[in-house]
C-alpha cells in the first residue's frame, strides 16, 4: 500500500545549520538508507530504482565522499549507472523502456565524477546527446510551422532546437538546461565544429524560450499573448547551463530567482534556488536556515529522493559538481 | 503503493459501476447530478454527501483515489480544483465507508509538486498529506498494454497506484482548453501519465493526438466517478492562462463521458462537436441527453456560457455565444 518515507534525521537542522554535520546526519543517511539492494534509488525510499534519481545521488554522495560508507554506496550507485545504460549508449527513463530518454544527462553528469573508470561509457553517452535530436528540429516540422505561422499562438523561434523529454517530442528547457551542462563538462574531442553549432543553437533555444519578466518555466514563455509564470526548477538548470555561454542575457532571470525567493517553501525548489544564487555569485545566507525548516516540517508531504540529493549539494561549499574541470584536472 | 489490481477486484467481486469498454446500445443509462454551489466557503461535504448516496456507490471498505487537476503553482486558486472541493470528497468517501481515501496526481507542468500542493493550501483543508497524497509523477509503474489504439500509443506506464486502487474518482475543474476545446473528467486523466517517465510536459500525449491520447488513456484506466468543480471554472485561454468564471455548479457522475457530456452543455457547448468527446461516446459511456439520467438541477437552469477561443467557436451552442478576444489582453 501507499508508503511514507521517513523523514530525515533533524536533529542537526534543530540547533542551526552546521553543515559539517546537518548534511551527514541528514542528507546522506537518508540517502544511505534509502538505496536499494540493487545499488539504484528510486523516486521515493522503497520504489524501484531509477536512473534520474541515482545520477542525483552518485553526485551528492561523491561531492561529500569523504564521510563514512559514502564511496561505497557512490560506487554502487555507480554500477548501477553502467548497468542500466541502452547499447546505444543512451538511459531510460525507467526500466523496460528501449529508448534512451533525458535521463541521458543527468546519468552523464554522475559519470563525470568517475570519468576515470567510466570514460568509455561517457563518451558513448555524450555521443548519443549530440547525434540525438528533438522533433522540432527536423526540416519537415520547419516547414509545417511556417505554413501554419499566421496563426501561431506563440512568439518561439521555430529555428532553434535543443533536447527533448522523450524521443520524438519538441525541446523543452530542462532536458535542453542538462544536455548543455553536462555537453561543456566533456572531453574536448567530443566536441567537434557541428557540436560546437549544436550547442549554441541550444543556447539560443534557452535564451528564446525565457519569460518575458526573466526565469523559465517548462519551456511556454508566451501563449496566446499571454506570459507564462517562471518556476525554479527550469529556471535554476537554465542558469545553471547558460552561466558560461558568454551572454548576460540570463541576468534578468537571476533577478527574478533572488526576488523570488521568499516566495519558495518546498524543499526541492529552496535547494535548487540556493543552488542557483550560490553558483551565479548571490548567495543568501538566509536560504540555509529555510532549508532547516523544511526538514523540521513534520509533514514533508512529497519527500523524495532528488529533493534530498539536491539538498546535500545545495549545502556543499566545494561545488566540484558545477565545475567545469574536476579537481586535479588540466583541462 | 495499492496493491488490489484487476485480478484482485474480480476476486473481491467488485464490479466496476460499467465495464470501460462497450458500445452505446449495450450501457445501462448514466446517472448525473447537477448541484448548485457558489461559494468554496459552503458545506460541500454535506452536500457531496447528500449527493452521492443517491448513486448507492460500492466503496464501502475499499481504498478509494481522488484525482483532483493540479496543473501547476496557483496562489490564486484559479486553475487547479479548489482544494475545498478536494477535501470535501475525500470526508465524502470516508463518510460513505471507504476504508482508505488517496489524493494523487501528477502535475503537468511543474515537477515540483510539494511546491504546487503549498501554492493551494491543500493540508490547510485536508490535514497532513504525508499519508495520503501520492505523487503519481514518481510512483512505482507497470506497463500496460492498451486496448482502444487509438493514438499511436501500443502501450503506456501508469503508476501502480492508479491501477491498485478499488474506486477512481476523477476531480476535475470546469475548464476551456485551448487545444481539446474542454478540459473536464476525461482530459483530467492525462495527470495520471507519469512525468517520471515522460518528463515534464508529458509531451508525448501531444505528439500522439490530445484527442487520441485522451481516449487511450481512459480506455485503460477509466474513472469510476467523477466529480466537477464548476463552481469557479475557467474560461478562454484555458487550462492555465484563461480566466475566472463563476459557474455556482458542482457535476457528479458514474460515466466520465456523460459527466463530460453535461458540463460542456452547462458551459453552452455542444459535446457531440467536441471532438475526444463524440469519439468517447462511441466507446467509454454516453453523450446523447435521452441516455443521461439527470438528477438535481437542470441544465438549462445552470447554463452559464463560457468564452471560447476563436478556434472553437464551432462548438457553441448559441452561435451569439461568447468569444474570448485575444485581442483584450
Amino acid at each position: 500500500m501507499h508508503s511514507t518515507p521517513a523523514a530525515p534525521d533533524q536533529s542537526a537542522a534543530a540547533n542551526g545549520i552546521d553543515v559539517a554535520s546537518f548534511v551527514p546526519k541528514t542528507c546522506l543517511a537518508y540517502l544511505r538508507d534509502a538505496q536499494n539492494d540493487d545499488g539504484g534509488w528510486g523516486f521515493t525510499q522503497g520504489l524501484e530504482s531509477r536512473v534520474e534519481p541515482t545520477a542525483w545521488c552518485v553526485l551528492a554522495l561523491h561531492e561529500f565522499s569523504e564521510g563514512p560508507g559514502v564511496n561505497e554506496a557512490a560506487a554502487r550507485g555507480f554500477g548501477y549507472l553502467e548497468r542500466t545504460q541502452l547499447p546505444d549508449g543512451s538511459w531510460p527513463a525507467t526500466p523496460g523502456q528501449e529508448q534512451g530518454s533525458w535521463t541521458t544527462a543527468p546519468a552523464c553528469w554522475a559519470l563525470l565524477a568517475h570519468r576515470e573508470q567510466a570514460h568509455e561509457r561517457l563518451d558513448r553517452g555524450l555521443n548519443w546527446l549530440l547525434q540525438t535530436t528533438p522533433a522540432d528540429a527536423s526540416r519537415w516540422w520547419r516547414f509545417v510551422r511556417r505554413l501554419a505561422a499566421r496563426r501561431s499562438v506563440s512568439s518561439q523561434s521555430d529555428q532553434l532546437y535543443g533536447w527533448s523529454w522523450t524521443q520524438g517530442t519538441a525541446s523543452w528547457v530542462e532536458p535542453t538546461a542538462y544536455a548543455l551542462i553536462v555537453l561543456c563538462r566533456g572531453p574536448e574531442k567530443l566536441l567537434s565544429n557541428d557540436a560546437r553549432k549544436r550547442i549554441s543553437i541550444a543556447q539560443k533555444l534557452l535564451l528564446d524560450r525565457m519569460c518575458p519578466g526573466g526565469g523559465w518555466n517548462c519551456g511556454n514563455p508566451m501563449v496566446y499573448g499571454v506570459a507564462g509564470e517562471p518556476q525554479v526548477v527550469p529556471t535554476v538548470w537554465a542558469l545553471l547551463a547558460l552561466r558560461n555561454s558568454g551572454t548576460n542575457e540570463y541576468r534578468k532571470s537571476l533577478d527574478w530567482l533572488e526576488a523570488n525567493r521568499g516566495n519558495v517553501q518546498s524543499l526541492a525548489s529552496l535547494a535548487l534556488t540556493k543552488i542557483g544564487l550560490d553558483a551565479l555569485g548571490r548567495s543568501d545566507p538566509n536560504l540555509d536556515n529555510s532549508l532547516a525548516a523544511s526538514f523540521r516540517d513534520k509533514d514533508i508531504s512529497v519527500v523524495n529522493v532528488p529533493a534530498i540529493a539536491w539538498t546535500a549539494l545545495a549545502m556543499s561549499s566545494k561545488r566540484n559538481w558545477l565545475k567545469l574541470t574536476m579537481p586535479g584536472e588540466t583541462s | 503503493m495499492a496493491e488490489i489490481n484487476d485480478a484482485r477486484r474480480d476476486q473481491l467481486n467488485m464490479p466496476r459501476i460499467a465495464p470501460a469498454l462497450s458500445p452505446p446500445f449495450s450501457r445501462p443509462p448514466s446517472r448525473i447530478a447537477i448541484r448548485r454551489v457558489n461559494r468554496y466557503e459552503a458545506d460541500l461535504s454535506a452536500l457531496l454527501f447528500e449527493t452521492l448516496r443517491e448513486f448507492d456507490l460500492p466503496v464501502r471498505d475499499k481504498t478509494v483515489l481522488l484525482k483532483p487537476n493540479l496543473v501547476g503553482l496557483d496562489p490564486l486558486g484559479m486553475m487547479n480544483t479548489h482544494p475545498a472541493v478536494i477535501a470535501a470528497a475525500r470526508e465524502t468517501f470516508l463518510r460513505m465507508g471507504a476504508s482508505e481515501v488517496l489524493i494523487g496526481d501528477g502535475p503537468a507542468m511543474d515537477r515540483d509538486t510539494q511546491a504546487v500542493l503549498e501554492s493551494i493550501r491543500l493540508r490547510e483543508y485536508a490535514g497532513p498529506l504525508s499519508r495520503i497524497f501520492v505523487d503519481l509523477n514518481i510512483d512505482a509503474v507497470e506497463r500496460v498494454e492498451l486496448k482502444t489504439r487509438a493514438s499511436r500509443f501500443k502501450e503506456l506506464y501508469f503508476p501502480k497506484t492508479v491501477r491498485g486502487v478499488d474506486f477512481l474518482v476523477s476531480l476535475p475543474k470546469l475548464k476551456t482548453h485551448h487545444w481539446a476545446g474542454v478540459t473536464l473528467s476525461l482530459k483530467n486523466m492525462f495527470g495520471v501519465v507519469p512525468g517520471g517517465c515522460y518528463g515534464w510536459p508529458k509531451n508525448i500525449l501531444h505528439w500522439a493526438g490530445i484527442d487520441r491520447a485522451i481516449l487511450d488513456i481512459n480506455a485503460a484506466v477509466r474513472p469510476d466517478f467523477a466529480i466537477v468543480d464548476g463552481i469557479i471554472g475557467m474560461e478562454g485561454n484555458g487550462p492555465i492562462q484563461g480566466q475566472p468564471k463563476p459557474c455556482g455548479v458542482m457535476v457528479c457522475g458514474d460515466d466520465p463521458v456523460a459527466v463530460d457530456a453535461t458540463c460542456s452543455r452547462v458551459m453552452g457547448l455542444l459535446p457531440e462537436k467536441i471532438k475526444y468527446l463524440a469519439q468517447a461516446g462511441t466507446l467509454l459511456g454516453h453523450i446523447q441527453e435521452e441516455k443521461i439520467r439527470q438528477l438535481g438541477e437542470s441544465i438549462e437552469s445552470t447554463c452559464t456560457p463560457f468564452a471560447v477561443l476563436e478556434a472553437f467557436c464551432h462548438l457553441r451552442r448559441n452561435a451569439s455565444g461568447p468569444v474570448w478576444n485575444l485581442n483584450c489582453l
